[in-house]
């Protein structure tokens, strides 16, 4: 017991040191579980469950009209797909985005994202001198790389590609090194530190500390759990899409800028604009091969 | 896999610090310990749970009110918490096309619509760390943020009883106070009535003498009552009900017919005022005047304008192909991005649509367009009338539109609206004037009869109006829908040795006064990107539209601003049409239509109709009423606007008209959000000017702190409102607020009944302790009660529900039995005080309930996608006349200059209420301040949404990089806002303390050179930004709330009457964007 005690403490010490929080001993053992682990393995393996949405009794002419609608009946059209030959890409028109952040806060509240781990930023620059003068706003989410560098870092192999090509964070493996942090070129990574919005008022509030359901599970905020400590990044809303349901920060796109679908099926709206001649990706010079494209002009 | 796991960590020890490993060796020893089985237990638990957002019992659809455009909301719950906002898809403010609303719960629970970052952060308004629970009683000066906090019945018998309520503050030991009980006199509607018809008399008398004989009249009529007048000497003041003052900022309906019931309808005050001026008041004032019709008035039996909606329009984004957006940022404000935006965007791409932003920043939108014109704020009008004149000149008007002088000739084109723009004006002195009548050239009067609503019928005469046919005088009727009248157009001429015009040649002579190089340079255009605009804008027939906003109207010509955009859309005939200028349209919740099941205005057993000038002096005319002394008046009049915010309080403050005793102020801050707020913090904090102030809000806010008691309300998303629609929303709709969640406020107890305090609970019990007429028990009417706030908007959901149309053939399905069962587990977590299914079902009839469940369940009520068009027209049509010309301004007076106002679309340079033009700029001044709306926040109420913060933690001054070198400015650099009338910089806010308005400065190109910009939202002293001490305890204030710059303060205050800002005294317009400011680095 008091060796318990002893290298509870330690502990504390350390991940202070580490990730600049304190961890109750308890929450180590939530956060991993060899037992989970295996079972959320063969899930992996399982040909999905069905989708919760059901598109059919909607006109067909809303349907192709409005490209919500569209993209989610591509979407379910993938799902229908064993997972392995599904190929999640997203494409961001840039002609149509209006730097408003409408999917920034969106994927804060759906994933439960504490102060620092932004998953899906928008840039906002000014270009030209007065009066020729514009603006370019440009959304950067996780470009979820054919070949991504954050993999090959990770020393636990917490961060891999799955088979569908979403690049995802096991949590339970994560120890919080953050070498994939540094590793990614994009930026796209960031740590969970347990920090809350409404630390230092009169009441942290509880919508801070409900579960997030990220990778189709439910992540309670408690310190030392996961996905507190761990590294995060964008997964185009996993636990949405697998349900029938198009990323939150395709959804909330008031300009209707942000595309999403399954770029193996060449009817889906996002194929047809992955091989338009405006598309482009961000540093390609990198061979990291993003699947999310950029429309510019 | 386990293995496999653990082998990787223990690599990764190797090559980690002793951080790592500490946590490892922790959770090894865990598993060892007796620890894991619960640990796994609970892990095993996670692995199980699913996502349940998507499920229709775990949603409310409701309406936003993070800014006014009032999105509608799918509200995703967990285990009663509201964690997650998306846009309704049934909503056409939030799908594009939005989805048939037949559709299932089942289908649309899976189908996410889009809603902008403030809509998202709701929550954060929801929850607030900040938001107040009990009653807060002031226990120190006006201001100092101390409190005590009180039961809720005892604030309430305060406020109702008065008396030495602040005893304990050092000062006010003997200030004695009227309660509402003083406050309601005259209590009686039949005397109301009769006083109010004798005023109008007294008004309508023109000699002094005559004037005064029946004001002696008056008093002996009324001997018995005249102790209950404010000035019995002041007939026309009205009674002492009157001195109790209603402000409000953010009202919608629903809430709006429940709160002037308590003040008007029950209480009997004439008071009761909106904020309309501080938003876009000449936007609405100019809607107003220009769709008054010449009609029958029932009342005054006899025809005459009248019937104007405080209104406006915007173009419709689904078919237009050319929009310039004038001062209006469709990206970033406006009504709004979230129905807006995607329309812009698609139609960018798609190449259908084309658009220029005529803005000094360059706005988002701007950013986009095809061409950005950086005006010079305050000479919009200036480019209208440069278009108009090309227009003109080269002869693109729609001249077989503008023709039509009636609804005839309108029919007969299958126009669905006409205009006055050949009608004749008679010229005195070279000024237009009034219309010329057909008696003013020997035509007789028409007799016409008029059906009355109560079945009879009167005979009446009608003195036809007059257009030129080919110079031929023809006298019309503007209503007459048989015999059509056409006109010409560009008339100068003398009938009967009456010299006259016809409206659009004294619009043309307006325009043709400079050339277009001569308004290019009024407002720093180029003569080219004028032309352009011109050409662009009619190129497309009616699928063009002059889109108009803040920019426009929030200036001191801002009337005027109005007229002339709305004029140049006049001249390509867009109205009703798609792609042109559209109009707002919304189901009756109120119930006021023929055949619906409960008519709100009427359900009332002792109904009053208020009477007397109001605070703010509107719609009377200065020279008709007992007060009349002259010229300059001691403040403005307003015979063309209502809810004029900046005058309200400044006018309590001076008693003009009269002092007041009681103030009650609903979600609104005019010490924050209105330009040079000070002034109006400075009438709040006066214990003299305001003897009792009683605060409606969510938290103490920067104008509540300076209530004497505040009363916590419900947030939008824990109550009831009928958000109505907008311009640009072409379908016909009625949002419906609705609580989503359990609410934060205490619960107390009202008639016996429990509910959380609210401003409904307030009214209801003060309505209990003074027994006031038209609440509790037969409040609606023998038999019906008025216990609860659902007694009153479930009535008003079930008229939306039963649609528009008398015999119900509009109304909309019931609900089935799976949707009953989604309605009830879908307000599982609601406490009983708020949603108890007895006491809802009871509220309505039964055979409406199931209708009524219908529209809660998709969050309103929404018209299908295609029932907004009729071919190349909107099917919600405007559908009457509109004035290009405001006959009623020939015969208003400026109360101030004593002159008169122009009557058509003009430019005016920025002045003050004096009609001096303001010139700081020649003193030194050097750059013209103005705002704008980023998305990151709204104008006054969203500070405390952290994610908000995370976007924009603090807002910035705009300079553009030439005035930065100009100045010797570096971007970063801290900067104070100075200007001619606040010289020090310094928010002056008495006991609340002085925060000086300094700002960091953003060196942009994107900025007209001489212009400087905040963004509005920031900089807050108040909402949880400042030190609160309550029951003794110090509460720590959020320092992140203070962050940034607001400079209302250093708005410029009008000269003459010194403790307001800036105003257009015809369309009651504030100035925000009329001051120019010095920027002095730090």
């Amino acid at each position: 017991m008091t060796k318990v005690i002893v290298m509870d403490e330690k502990k504390k010490i350390s991940r202070k040191d580490f990730l600049k929080l304190a961890v109750p001993a308890a929450a180590a053992a939530l956060a991993s579980g060899s037992l989970n682990l295996a079972k959320a393995v063969s899930r992996e393996d399982e040909s999905i469950q069905a989708p919760e949405v059901d598109l059919s009794k909607l006109p067909r002419e809303l349907v192709q009209k409005n490209e919500l609608l569209r993209m989610q009946e591509d979407l379910l059209r993938a799902l229908s797909k064993p997972r392995k030959e599904r190929k999640w890409a997203m494409v961001l028109d840039l002609r149509r985005c209006i730097g408003c952040s409408a999917c920034t806060i969106a994927c804060k509240a759906e994933n439960v994202l504490p102060p620092g781990v932004v998953y899906r930023p928008v840039m906002d620059e000014e270009i030209g001198t007065y009066p020729k003068v514009t603006r370019r706003f440009i959304p950067r989410p996780c470009m979820q790389c054919e070949k991504p560098p954050c993999v090959p870092v990770c020393p636990v192999k917490a961060t891999h590609k799955r088979e569908d090509g979403i690049v995802a964070v096991d949590y339970e493996r994560c120890i919080g090194c953050r070498y994939c942090i540094t590793a990614c070129p994009y930026n796209a990574r960031s740590a969970d530190f347990g920090e809350t919005y409404t630390q230092g008022t009169p009441k942290v509030q509880d919508y801070e500390l409900r579960p997030a359901f990220e990778y189709n599970k439910i992540w309670p905020r408690k310190h030392g759990a996961s996905p507190i400590g761990n590294a995060r990044k964008c997964h185009f809303c996993i636990h949405r899409i697998e349900k029938g349901m198009l990323p939150a920060c395709v959804t909330t796109c008031i300009g209707g800028a942000t595309y999403f679908g399954d770029n193996n099926d060449r009817d889906s709206l996002v194929s047809e604009f992955i091989a338009r001649p405006n598309i482009t990706t961000l540093k390609s010079e990198l061979g990291t091969r993003p699947k999310v494209y950029y429309i510019w002009g | 896999m386990n293995q496999k796991k653990q082998l990787s960590r223990k690599e990764f020890l190797k090559l980690s610090t002793g951080a790592g490993a500490g946590a490892l060796l922790g959770r090894e020893l865990l598993e060892n310990s007796g620890l894991l089985k619960n640990a796994l237990a609970q892990a095993e638990k996670i692995q199980e749970a699913d996502y349940v957002l998507n499920k229709p019992e775990n949603i409310i659809n409701s309406v936003c009110l993070q800014c006014n455009t009032g999105c509608s909301l799918k509200v995703k719950l967990l285990d009663g918490l509201a964690v997650k906002i998306d846009g309704n898809p049934y909503s056409p403010w939030t799908m594009w096309p939005h989805l048939p609303y037949k559709t299932s719960l089942s289908e649309s629970a899976g189908i996410d619509g889009h809603i902008c970052p403030k809509g998202q952060s709701g929550i954060q308004t929801l929850y607030d760390p900040y938001r107040i629970r009990r009653v807060l009683k002031r226990a120190g000066k006006r201001g100092e943020n101390k409190w005590v906090s009180i039961p809720f019945e005892q604030a309430v018998k305060e406020i109702v009883e008065g008396g030495k309520l602040f005893s304990n503050v050092p000062g006010e030991e003997n200030r004695d106070l009227s309660g509402l009980k003083d406050i309601w006199v005259l209590r009686d509607p039949k005397v109301f009535k009769e006083m109010n018809s004798d005023i109008k008399e007294i008004w309508h008398s023109k000699e002094p003498e005559e004037k005064k004989e029946k004001i002696r009249e008056f008093k002996e009529k009324f001997k018995e009552h005249l102790d209950k007048l404010i000035d019995p000497e002041h007939p026309d003041f009205g009674p002492k009900n009157n001195q109790l003052l209603w402000i409000h900022g953010r009202l919608k309906s629903g809430r709006s017919e429940f709160f002037k019931r308590f003040i008007q309808d029950s209480f009997g005050s004439v008071n009761f005022h909106g904020h309309t001026t501080v938003c876009q008041g000449s936007l609405y004032f100019t809607g107003k005047s220009m769709s008054d019709q010449y009609d029958f008035d029932e009342k005054e039996k006899k025809a005459k304008w009248g019937g104007g909606k405080k209104f406006y329009w915007q173009a419709d984004l689904s078919g237009a192909e050319f929009v310039l957006f004038v001062g209006s940022s469709p990206f970033e404000a406006n009504y709004g991005p979230p129905y807006r935006s995607n329309k812009i965007t698609q139609g960018l791409v798609s190449g259908k649509l084309k658009y220029a932003v005529v803005d000094p920043r360059l706005s988002k939108a701007a950013a986009k367009a095809w061409k950005w014109l950086p005006i010079k704020p305050g000479t919009e009008a200036a480019l209208a009338l440069a278009m108009i004149r090309w227009v003109i000149e080269n002869g693109k008007y729609d001249l077989k539109y503008l023709a039509n002088a009636n609804k005839a000739a309108a029919k007969i084109d299958k126009e669905p609206n006409w205009t006055n723009a050949c009608w004749l004006v008679k010229i005195k002195d070279e000024k237009p004037g009034e219309f010329l009548r057909a008696s003013d050239i020997g035509i007789e009067k028409a007799r016409k009869t008029k059906s009355l609503k109560d079945g009879t019928s009167i005979d009446y005469e009608f003195d036809n109006f007059v257009c030129y046919e080919n110079n031929q005088p023809v006298a019309f009727d503007p209503n007459d829908a048989e015999i059509p009248a056409e006109g010409d157009l560009l008339v100068d001429a003398e009938i009967s040795g009456i010299k006259v015009k016809s409206v659009l040649e004294i619009i043309r002579q307006e325009a043709f006064k400079y050339t277009i190089d001569g308004w290019a340079e009024l407002c720093g255009l180029e003569v080219k990107d004028i032309i352009a605009v011109s050409e662009e804008f009619t190129s497309h027939g009616k699928r063009a539209c002059a889109d108009i906003h803040r920019g426009v109207s929030q200036h001191t010509n801002g009337f005027y601003n109005v007229l002339a955009w709305y004029t140049l859309n006049l001249l390509i005939g867009n109205y009703d049409w798609q792609g042109g200028s559209s109009q707002a349209s919304a189901y009756d919740n109120v119930g006021e239509k023929e055949g619906k099941p409960y008519d709100m205005t009427k359900l009332h057993p002792k109904k009053i109709s208020p009477f007397g000038i109001s605070i703010i002096r509107h719609d009377v005319k200065y020279e008709e009423t007992t007060i009349y002394s002259g010229y300059p008046a001691k403040r403005p009049w307003f015979p063309m606007a209502s809810d004029v915010y900046q005058e309200i309080l400044p006018s309590a403050g001076d008693g003009y008209p009269y002092p007041i005793k009681a103030l009650i102020m609903y979600m609104g801050t005019p010490a924050y959000s209105l330009p040079a707020g000070q002034t109006q913090a400075e009438v709040l904090a006066d214990i003299n000017k305001i003897p009792l102030f009683i605060a409606s809000d969510i938290t103490i806010g920067e104008s509540s702190i300076y209530a004497d008691y505040i009363i916590p309300d419900l947030s939008y998303l824990e109550r009831w409102e009928f958000q109505g629609s907008h311009p640009s929303v072409i379908w016909k709709v009625q949002p419906v607020r609705q609580p989503a969640v359990a609410p934060i406020p205490e619960e107390v107890e009202v008639f016996e009944e429990r509910m959380p305090i609210s401003l409904e609970a307030f009214f209801l019990k003060a309505a209990e302790l003074m027994n006031l007429p038209g609440f509790g028990k037969g409040g609606l009417k023998e038999g019906l009660d008025l216990f609860r706030p659902e007694d009153y908007y479930l009535k008003m959901t079930a008229n939306v529900a039963f649609g528009d149309e008398n015999d119900g053939r509009n109304a909309v399905p019931d609900a089935d039995a799976q949707e009953l069962e989604v309605f009830l587990k879908a307000r599982r977590h609601l406490p009983k005080s708020v949603f108890s299914i007895e006491k809802w079902q009871s509220a309505v009839s039964p055979l409406l309930w199931r209708k009524v469940v219908y529209v809660l369940n998709r969050g309103g009520r929404f018209d299908d996608f295609e029932a907004a068009f009729d071919g190349k027209q909107l099917k919600n049509k405007y559908g009457k006349q509109i004035n290009m010309y405001i006959e009623k301004l020939a015969k208003a007076k400026n109360s101030i200059s004593g002159k008169g106002f122009p009557t058509s679309a003009t430019y005016l340079p920025i002045a003050d209420s004096q009609g001096n033009i303001i010139n700081d700029e020649k003193e030194g001044f050097s750059l013209n301040l103005i705002t704008y709306r980023e998305m990151a926040q709204c104008k006054s109420r969203t500070i405390s949404n952290y994610w908000l913060l995370s976007l924009l933690p603090e807002n910035f001054i705009l300079l553009n990089s030439q005035d930065a070198l100009r100045l010797g400015l570096t971007n970063g650099d801290l900067v104070k806002v100075v200007s001619k009338t606040n010289p020090e910089g310094v928010w002056d806010l008495k006991a609340a303390g002085k925060k000086p308005m300094i700002g960091k400065l953003k060196v942009i190109e994107g900025i007209r050179p001489g212009v400087t910009a905040f963004s509005l939202g920031h900089g807050h002293w108040a909402y949880g930004a400042g030190e609160i001490v309550i029951d003794g305890k110090n509460i720590k204030p959020d320092k992140r709330r203070s962050l940034g710059i607001h400079a209302n303060s250093a708005m410029r205050i009008d000269p003459y009457l010194k403790n307001v800002c800036l105003q257009d005294l015809v369309g009651a317009s504030v100035a925000f964007y009329d001051t120019y400011v010095t920027l002095v680095k730090v």
